[in-house]
């Protein structure tokens, strides 16, 4: 799977803007939208708030996570925490990056805010180094990681999966040159 | 002993500092750690002089123009004063002296030292001087006896030790302190002090208290404390009388004491808590000043040491004081809340030393004073708005000078004659609705539908921002605001702005008139001289301006002067709408906190009238208006300061309804909802929620959001009193259809026939609740609000319940209101009469019939012949079924007449008017709807949906005939009301045989409407044979309409066609033989063939089932025509 898919996925997430043009309702196969009337709140997917904010159609307002003391707290806890916190929303990465990217302007505090989801995610990715680290060196044959995002499962699965490969490789590889080797000492 | 505390002010950089008067008292002379000593001449010196002694200054005293200091360099300096020439050193010690005193006369002085001596120095010669050696450590302080006898000094090694100077020995020791190894860690700096004049007595401040040893004895006499007292006291000083010792301590508290009263005169806190290490008395005993460690330099005033003096019973003293105390102390408490904040982050700041930002905050002496200022301006923004309140029970005048005048109030209050009637209530100030108070620097001027003017009014900036919130009206602007504007409206066409008038400029009045086609966007007229804007508004082509003249000017928005009017009383706010102007005043004085408010309504344009005529405005119960303004479609509304939003209802009389209480939704107390606009459809009350205050800040920019209304009904928690209440409101929001059409604009017809569906399915739902509560009467009230079809279902609502009396009183009803539909078509017939001959087509199908089908032009308008001609004989057949009854009926006379009328006439058949078609919109009408007949009752709910849809249709006939648009459709709709009264009578007869035998009659009906269609088109379709899909559509096309009465023929049609192709293949084949049996031509049969094929497939099934199908043909044929197997058709139009 390949990051930008994880982020078509999240565009499908629905955030609130604040159109400033009036439409009726528009009927689409994901469900209808609207109707958008201007200056009052209305709850849209990303892909059409985003294209809207490009257009300069609209003003976003940030998610309820997306706010500084929040995220503190969060980072906080994941840092405390050795198990994986719930993340603040299921595709908190993408939609950070996009929204900062494309309506920086319309959300208060945006670098802090960048910061702090980088922060999370790094202790996240830490979490999940380390857990696979220990996966292998303790030949576990399985493990359960909880609240892991679909970004996170993403970054780390091809790097896990090709390396659990090959060194199940190794190791078959290994158990027949040993026995080999036995019987040449028989 | 009242006293003033004068502002802080900076004095020296942080550290040590001491200060004290010199003999006249004219200068403060302080010194710091920063070398310098400065000369202050009064607290309001801004340009001390200063006098440099060396890195750092630890000490100073001041006699007899001679200034003594102890500076870095290890020595005693002498200076002159107040010159400041250097006048040599008097002393030097091993290490920094940490205290100079003189003594009272001036001719010695008295230095301790850290390396534990103590000298006393002849000024005049500095060669006699004696040393005084026995202190175990750095000698904390110094002081010299008034009679030059002793000398007392304290030390770190804990002692205070008594000397005589003259034999250079102990006389006595105390161990009253803790041991330090420093000055700079000891806890207290305990500064001794012996009472001037006769020197009785040697105060000594030991922690929290003070110590007063008796001279010659040296016993302990008395203690002075102070419950308040915390924390160590640092320094004491004795007034000039001696009567009292005034004491600074660690945390920033100065207390006085009477000494011979022992008790504490006055108390004061350090404005930042600093700890005081300074005190001097003002030579004439009124002033206390002193420093801090923190290098401020502060003051007491007012100290009536002279007066007490005099007479210093315990009760002289200490009542006034207290009574005095009581008076101030708000003002203090105040103070001290205010400086709450800063005091509090002094604790942090005073571990780091030489920091220089620290510096940089006290170098700015008004720094206090700004945010004084700041807090008395929050307190006038929070009395603004509540100054009303506190109007009710003051005599209403003052308020806004708040509590400064507090003093003087108390003072004048008794003088008044007491008056113990209702009290008259201040009124409320002019505002425009949608802005925040005028005083804010940074402030919403107008926030509407329209969008948003902002206004900045600081030291930067003076300005006017205008934003839409729909860009299509127009960009954002930025004005610059030179004329002091304060009010402000916006509509689609203008923004109108009004400053008041000063003495040399009069009031302006300035229009940005951004939507006109010329390229001069603006203008402005000066009001006359003395006449200033109070309110304005912005109409449609017009805007309005109220003045304090009671005088209301209305301009073009062009800038024509246009009328001029006065003002019953002074204007409260004002707001426009389309040609609407709503004007609230003053109607008089209110008492108890009550406004009396008048309402006008006035209407421009080319009908000129005044709706409301100066009616009292109801308000909560004291409370004031907070905002008016019409919803979206143009009814008036207002909202009162206690949240409750109120609405015109106009079929009502013009009686104002209250339709939400937006407090009931804050979370807390002190949050308010700010409204911005209300829209009727869909009801939506758009508000900002405030927490903590009544208005939102500019900053971060608040977002809107939407309350829900709900009328306080009784009883709202059980589903009657829901069902009512969404009824009720459901009627009065719908109010503004009528009164829309009735000033010709257009209106939203699906909003109105969803609305009236609403209604009528909350009526049938609450007359189902009181069937089952057995309440047959209050059914019966219900009954009569129903439209006629809606009654239709009721009756069997009710003859399925076994309740046969209501079932009787119900088809009563519906005679009524049946009769009532007839007497009202003919009326409207005569207004017009081109359409009267649909009419008299009563009866005479044949002619009509002969006389339409010699038009042939056009195959649409054929199948519509064919359809009227069916209705007709329906009709027949139904009038045959019901003469004697309606006959009966009509001869009636009603005495609801005009009330069950009214609920079937209003709509307007929607015509036109194409529905925007979206390929994945599930039609919700894909039901096709069975007008004719509906021979189960499963859910007696379910089946409303679908017949009401044909309820607009059968009310619109008259009202239709006034529509620009002449269709030939035009008359059909009032054939449909016939068909309807005819199924009406066909259950009717069912009920009075038997309730189970209800279906027969109708299914006998559906019978014998079949066949006529066939015969008809046999006679008219002679040249032209017939193809399935036509006989079919000829059929349903009734259905069709009603379902979408807004279709345009050709999308009647396309319509049509997809919903013949979800009829299953065997249908389509029954239909496809019935075209055969009329034409015979197979050509048509593959045609349409064809056109199922499109479908996928259906084509080859239809030449397998066609042998089967042929021998159902006429099973099908009625089967085709049983709705229950159209509701299965799904139209999912694909067109």
């Amino acid at each position: 799977m390949d990051p930008s898919e994880v982020e078509f996925l999240a565009e499908k997430e629905t955030v609130k803007i604040i159109p400033n043009f009036s439409l009726d309702k528009i009927y689409l196969i994901g469900g209808d939208l609207g109707p958008f009337n201007p200056g009052l709140p209305v709850e849209v997917p990303v892909w059409l708030a985003l294209n809207l904010k490009q257009r300069q159609k609209c003003r976003i307002v940030p998610p309820e996570w997306m706010d500084v003391e929040k995220l503190e707290e969060m980072r906080d806890l994941e840092r405390r925490e050795d198990t994986f916190t719930p993340a603040p929303c299921p595709y908190y990465m993408e939609l950070t990056k996009l929204l900062l990217n494309y309506a920086s302007d319309n959300i208060p505090k945006a670098d802090e805010i960048r910061t702090l989801v980088k922060d999370i995610w790094d202790t996240r990715i830490a979490k999940l180094r380390l857990s696979a680290d220990s996966f292998i060196s303790q030949m576990e044959a399985h493990a359960k990681l909880d609240n892991l995002t679909l970004m996170e499962i993403n970054t780390i699965r091809s790097f896990l999966l090709d390396s659990l490969n090959c060194m199940f490789k190794l190791r078959s590889n290994l158990q027949p040159g040993s026995s080999k080797a036995q019987f040449t000492d028989y | 002993m009242p006293c003033e505390r004068k502002q802080l002010r900076y004095g020296h950089s942080e550290g040590h500092t001491e200060v004290c008067f010199d003999d006249t008292g004219k200068y403060i002379v302080t010194c710091g750690s920063d070398g310098d000593v400065r000369i202050w001449e009064g607290m309001d010196d801004d340009d001390p002089k200063f006098i440099t002694v060396g890195e750092k200054a630890y000490s100073l005293a001041l006699k007899k123009g001679k200034l003594v200091t102890a500076s870095s360099n290890n020595t005693v300096q002498i200076h002159t004063f107040p010159d400041g020439d250097p006048d040599g050193i008097l002393t030097r010690f091993t290490t920094n002296a940490t205290h100079v005193a003189f003594n009272s006369s001036g001719s010695r002085v008295a230095a301790g030292s850290s390396d534990f001596m103590v000298k006393v120095v002849e000024v005049s010669d500095s060669s006699k001087q004696k040393t005084l050696r026995g202190h175990e450590a750095p000698v904390l302080s110094v002081t010299l006896d008034p009679e030059d006898e002793f000398l007392a000094s304290a030390s770190c090694d804990g002692s205070v030790v008594v000397w005589n100077i003259e034999q250079q020995t102990q006389l006595i020791s105390w161990p009253l302190l803790q041991k330090t190894n420093d000055v700079s860690n000891a806890k207290s700096l305990c500064r001794l002090a012996w009472q001037p004049g006769t020197g009785k007595v040697l105060a000594v401040p030991v922690e929290t208290k003070v110590q007063l040893y008796e001279r010659g004895s040296w016993d302990h006499v008395s203690t002075l404390s102070d419950d308040l007292l915390t924390q160590p006291i640092n320094v004491v000083a004795w007034s000039p009388c001696g009567t009292f010792l005034a004491a600074g301590s660690v945390g920033g508290s100065l207390t006085v004491w009477d000494v011979n009263s022992k008790l504490c005169v006055e108390r004061q806190k350090h404005e930042k808590g600093f700890t005081v290490c300074g005190l001097a008395w003002h030579p004439s005993g009124s002033q206390i000043v002193f420093t801090d460690t923190e290098g401020c330099l502060s003051l007491l005033d007012g100290l009536n040491t002279s007066v007490s003096n005099t007479e210093h019973t315990k009760a002289a003293v200490k009542k006034p004081a207290k009574d005095y105390d009581a008076l101030f102390d708000d003002d203090d408490d105040d103070r001290l809340m205010d400086e709450g904040l800063s005091e509090t982050t002094s604790p942090a700041k005073k571990p780091v030393t030489g920091d220089d930002d620290d510096d940089d905050d006290f170098l700015m002496p008004s720094t206090g004073r700004v945010r004084n200022r700041g807090a008395i301006l929050d307190d006038e923004n929070s009395q603004d708005t509540g100054s009303l309140r506190l109007g009710q029970d003051k005599f209403g005048d003052d308020d806004d000078t708040g509590s400064v005048v507090v003093p003087a109030a108390a003072k004048s209050a008794p003088l008044r004659p007491v008056y113990e009637g209702p009290m008259p209530t201040l009124p409320q100030k002019a505002f425009q609705p949608g802005s925040t108070p005028a005083h804010l620097t940074h402030r919403f001027m107008m926030w509407n539908s329209v969008g948003i003017v902002r206004g900045y009014n600081d030291d930067q900036d003076n300005a006017i921002d205008v934003e839409f919130h729909d860009t299509a009206v127009h960009h954002a602007m930025h004005l610059t605001n030179s004329l002091g504007h304060t009010m402000a409206d916006l509509s689609q066409e203008a923004v109108l702005l009004a400053c008041p008038g000063t003495d040399e400029l009069a009031s302006k009045l300035q229009c940005l008139h951004f939507s006109s086609w010329d390229t001069k966007k603006e203008w402005m007229v000066d009001l006359p001289q003395g006449e200033d804007a109070r309110a304005l508004c912005l109409g449609q082509g017009w805007a309005a301006v109220a003045t304090n003249t009671l005088t209301l000017r209305l301009f073009s928005i062009g800038g024509v002067q246009r009328e001029i009017f006065s003002l019953p009383g002074p204007v409260v706010c004002m707001s426009a709408h389309g040609e609407q102007l709503l004007i609230v005043y003053h109607r008089a004085t209110g008492f108890d906190g009550e406004q009396a408010l008048g309402i006008q309504l006035l209407q421009f344009g080319r009908r000129k009238k005044k709706l409301i005529n100066g009616e009292p405005l109801p308000l909560s119960q004291r409370s004031y208006l907070s905002w008016l303004g019409f919803t979206a479609e143009g009814t008036p509304c207002y909202v009162d300061s206690d949240g409750v939003v109120r609405m015109l209802n106009r079929s009502l009389g013009n009686t104002w309804t209250p339709v939400c209480n937006t407090r009931e939704t804050c979370k807390s107390k002190s949050d308010h909802f700010w409204v911005v606009g209300i829209h009727e459809n869909p009801q939506q009350l758009r508000c900002i929620p405030c927490k903590g205050s009544r208005y939102p800040p500019t900053l971060p920019r608040p977002a809107v959001g939407i309350l829900p209304f709900k009328l306080p009904l009784c009883q709202t928690s059980t589903e009657k009193g829901q069902m009512e209440e969404q009824y009720l409101r459901s009627t009065l929001f719908h109010n503004h259809y009528s009164f829309l059409s009735s000033s010709g604009y257009e209106i939203d017809e699906d909003g109105q026939g969803q609305s009236q569906k609403e209604q009528q399915e909350l009526l049938m739902k609450m007359f189902a609740l009181s069937c089952k509560l057995e309440r047959e009467f209050r059914c019966v009230e219900l009954a009569e609000m129903m439209t006629q079809n809606v009654v239709t279902l009721a009756i069997r609502y009710a003859s399925r319940s076994r309740r046969m009396a209501l079932a009787q009183r119900l088809s009563e009803i519906a005679l009524e209101k049946t009769n009532q539909i007839q007497e009202d078509e003919p009326e409207e017939q005569e207004e017009e009469p081109q359409y009267s001959r649909p009419a008299s087509r009563f009866g005479q199908s044949e002619s009509t019939g002969g006389r339409y089908s010699s038009r042939h032009d056009q195959e649409e308008e054929e199948e519509q012949e064919e359809e009227i001609r069916e209705e007709e004989e329906e009709e027949e057949d139904g009038q045959e079924m019901e003469t004697e009854e309606s006959t009966e009926s009509k001869k009636r006379v009603n005495p609801f007449a005009k009330e069950a009328g009214s609920p079937v006439m209003p709509s307007l058949t929607p015509i036109g008017k194409a529905g925007r078609s979206n390929p994945f919109k599930m039609l919700g009408s894909g039901k096709p709807s069975a007008p004719s007949g509906q021979p189960r009752v499963t859910n007696i709910l379910d089946n409303m949906t679908s017949s009401k849809k044909s309820a607009p249709l059968s009310g619109s006939a008259g009202k239709q005939s006034k529509g620009p648009v002449l269709k030939p459709l035009a008359p059909r709709p009032k054939t449909k009301t016939q068909s309807t009264l005819l199924q009406m009578t066909n259950t009717k007869s069912a009920n009075k045989k038997t309730q189970q035998n209800m279906e027969p009659p109708a299914v006998q009906h559906k019978q014998a409407e079949v066949p006529p269609p066939t015969s008809p088109a046999e006679n008219t379709e002679n040249k032209r044979p017939k193809t399935g899909f036509q006989l079919w559509l000829e059929e349903n096309r009734k259905n069709i309409i009603a379902d979408q009465p807004d279709l345009e023929e050709t999308d009647v049609i396309k319509e049509a066609m997809g919903r013949f192709r979800t009829l299953s293949a065997d249908e389509r084949l029954t239909w496809t033989e019935r075209a055969k049996g009329q034409s015979g031509d197979a050509a048509d049969l593959k045609k349409r063939k064809r056109a199922g094929g499109v479908e996928g497939g259906a084509g080859g099934e239809d030449e397998n089932g066609q042998a089967a199908a042929a021998d159902e043909t006429s099973a099908k044929k009625k089967k085709s025509l049983d709705p229950s197997s159209k509701l299965s058709a799904f139209a999912f139009n694909k067109n």
